[in-house]
């Protein structure tokens, strides 16, 4: 590739590559270190965003597999990591250690989001949302009313993990964990997607009686996709369960689902950049929305009341700006800033 | 990537805010979320309390500064206020409802947090499950005791009274409900029947309509004001005699307005006397709110940010003020009274129940009656249930 003044490809190998050019390579090394040092000069404060960004990530990669790349909408998601944190916590109660168990939970959310996917064989569309909204209702009344298993309104209190005897007890700690299963859950959805798989969750999102024509199996497909982003959702929840050491049914509600579709809309449906962007800005929002409200609130302290809580209608309102302005999400606007300095300063 | 560096740098210079010789408190308010219409005057109340306390000169000279934050009934929004706070030089966290205070039993425990909160959840009260958690009201379940024990000792006929539960499917609608049952069985109520009305139903009448043929001497009511309402209003509609007795986020100022003539004669449970109450806390109240009615969450969140400062004071006393010797003085607190804005406050290292006292008001259109002030005996066996 070397002196040539582009990316040219030739073959189909090189065009799948997950690092095309050097200098891609080397910035994402840097970032790398850089976020692997994060809790040498990051406060507390800072490492649990981290935390719960990485937490999301997966989350969010794990639904635009489903939703942005197979077209298969899942209003269902925050219950299917209810059901991975449940799982994981139980089998920790039992006595598990925490890599099996978080395995395990994975495991038992992809069973149940299979389940639940059945019906995509025949549901589309709206009528498929609110076949997994139905999954979410059933799941939640799961959670409150299994008291047995579940703790019910009590909720279930669960230790720090312990990972070979080392106790993950802290912001840091616990960040390096986050840290390595997002990476190892962005890597596996990137890897599904340049395989046979993720080209039949395309094919299937794009036209469903084309992808059939071609040979791919709808129900098996579309079950497989079920079962990955589940999985997924699954790992998410044993972590956030971990992580809170304390999980309540109230947790897993109809607004965790939505949250996650927000990010993947905002982020950019069926790009695993765009979960990952997506997922960071809506975690990060409410926290710097609530900063600027308190800064506010430093200049009229006798409305600070109403600042602070205006920041649920501006959350709300960004996000209407987002779907008129930029509907095809954060990343093809990260894809604009690329090509923009990639011609810079001649950009004809 | 640029606007998230730039937000991450704004919020970590706000983070940093300038540290003085200041007691920090947390304050996690729900101001914007699904319950702001009572967590707001709750976040009021603590309010106006450290207002009232910085004038009288601080807590063992200091004064108090509040780190408040709206997370708007969202446990991740809360667990993230929590971090915040605590590199903000937090020493005690004044929490807010189930969802969050739960999230954060773990968090508190292991960082040594003392945490007085409004989710009055009984599992909260058992040090042992909830080692840094606190509050200054019976908690769900000794207040549904004390009110079958109040009617069924006023219940004149020979027969067994019947009883039936009304209750949202939501932990906080369930939490009461075992302790419910048991309790008046023991008494010898006859349970009738149960229904489900939700937090955000509009009309309860299907429900109440398969309650009127149970014929319920007393109904359970177990929601927030909105379906209290609703549930007040379609009885009426109907014709349903039974006595209704709600829980107290069911009933307030608030619930007199929405339902009208549909509330009288009903029970209402608190734990706080109500505005305008003959006690001397009251006059330090009216003058802050220069007579402007406000409503019992308001004096209830005042009561525990008050409950709380005397913890404080006692810790300070003693030396540095750290987490486990907050506790350790919140745990020294015997009889302690509010300024008579609650009943009187005692904390014991193996008991976090602050007292076995409701106060039960007999609500009008225009006004809430206090028709009986119960207390229930310690039993250690109802500890955490």
């Amino acid at each position: 590739m070397r002196g040539k003044c582009g990316l040219f490809h030739t073959s189909y190998a090189q065009e799948a590559r997950f690092f095309q050019t050097g200098f891609l390579k080397f910035s994402l090394g840097l970032f790398f270190i850089a976020l692997l040092c994060t809790p040498l000069y990051l406060s507390n404060y800072q490492l649990s965003m981290l935390n719960m960004i990485n937490i999301a990530v997966i989350g969010a990669v794990a639904l635009n597999l489903l939703t942005g790349c197979c077209g298969q909408i899942s209003l269902g998601h925050g219950a299917f990591i209810g059901v991975g944190a449940y799982a994981t916590g139980l089998c920790s109660l039992a006595g598990w250690p925490f890599i099996p168990a978080l395995l395990f939970g994975g495991l038992v959310t992809a069973l149940v989001g299979m389940i639940f996917g059945v019906p995509s064989l025949r549901l589309k569309g709206i009528y498929l949302a609110i076949a997994t909204l139905a999954a979410q209702l059933i799941l939640s009344y799961v959670f409150m009313h299994w008291e047995s298993m579940t703790g019910g309104s009590v909720g279930l209190g669960l230790d720090a993990p312990a990972i070979c005897g080392l106790a993950l007890d802290s912001d840091a700690k616990m960040f390096y964990l986050t840290l390595t299963v997002a990476v190892f859950s962005v890597l596996l959805v990137s890897n599904i997607l340049r395989t046979r798989h993720g080209r039949a969750f395309v094919a299937i999102r794009d036209f469903h009686q084309s992808a059939e024509s071609v040979g791919v199996n709808l129900f098996s497909y579309k079950l497989q996709a079920f079962a990955v982003s589940s999985f997924l959702a699954g790992i998410s929840g044993g972590l956030w369960a971990h992580y809170t050491m304390y999980i309540t049914p109230e947790q897993f509600d109809i607004l965790l689902s939505i949250r996650y579709l927000a990010m993947i809309i905002i982020g950019g449906m069926g790009s695993v950049l765009g979960s990952i962007f997506g997922a960071v800005f809506v975690t990060l929002l409410p926290e710097g929305l609530g900063a600027l409200a308190q800064w506010a609130g430093a200049f009229f302290p006798n409305i600070s009341t109403y600042f602070l809580a205006m920041r649920e209608g501006i959350f709300g309102l960004i996000l209407v700006l987002f779907l008129i302005f930029e509907p095809e999400g954060l990343v093809h606007r990260w894809r604009l800033i690329k090509a923009y300095w990639k011609l810079y300063p001649f950009a004809y | 990537m640029k606007k998230m560096l730039f937000l991450m740098i704004a919020v970590l210079l706000l983070a940093t805010a300038p540290a003085m010789a200041q007691i920090k408190i947390g304050l996690l308010s729900e101001l914007s979320g699904p319950t702001s219409d009572v967590g707001r005057p709750y976040a009021e109340g603590i309010k106006a309390c450290v207002e009232y306390l910085n004038k009288q000169g601080g807590v063992a000279g200091q004064p108090i500064e509040l780190l408040q934050v709206d997370y708007a009934y969202n446990v991740q929004q809360a667990i993230a206020a929590y971090n915040r706070f605590k590199g903000q030089g937090m020493v005690a966290l004044q929490g807010w409802g189930t969802a969050d205070t739960e999230a954060l039993v773990r968090f508190v425990a292991r960082d040594e947090m003392p945490t007085f909160s409004a989710s009055y959840s009984a599992h909260l009260t058992d040090p042992k499950d909830a080692p840094y958690n606190f509050f200054v009201a019976a908690d769900y379940s000794t207040q549904a005791r004390a009110a079958l024990d109040y009617l069924k000792t006023n219940w004149a006929e020979q027969r067994a009274p019947k009883l039936a539960l009304v209750y949202p499917n939501h932990p906080y609608g369930l939490a009461p409900i075992p302790a419910i049952k048991a309790y008046a069985q023991e008494l010898g109520y006859e349970l009738a029947g149960e229904e489900n009305v939700g937090l955000g139903d509009m009309d309860a009448t299907s429900q109440l309509l398969r309650l009127q043929r149970l014929e319920p001497d007393y109904t359970w009511v177990g929601g927030t004001i909105s379906s209290t309402a609703v549930i007040l209003k379609d009885a009426q509609k109907i014709g349903l005699k039974t006595k209704f007795i709600t829980n107290i986020w069911g009933n307030d100022e608030q619930l007199l307005r929405l339902a009208g003539s549909a509330a009288n004669g009903h029970y209402g449970l608190q734990t706080s006397v109500v505005y305008g109450a003959d006690v001397p806390g009251m006059k330090i109240i009216e003058e802050l709110t220069g007579g402007k009615p406000q409503m019992t969450h308001y004096i209830r969140g005042f009561a525990s940010m008050y409950v709380m400062a005397e913890a404080l004071r006692i810790a300070a006393e003693k030396g540095p003020l750290t987490g486990p010797t907050i506790k350790a003085a919140a745990e020294t607190l015997r009889d302690f009274n509010p300024l008579g804005l609650t009943p009187p406050i005692s904390f014991f290292p193996d008991d976090h129940r602050p007292n076995m006292t409701a106060y039960i008001y007999r609500l009008y259109e225009d006004r809430m009656e206090l028709a009986a002030v119960p207390t229930l005996e310690r039993k250690p066996e109802w500890l955490g249930h």
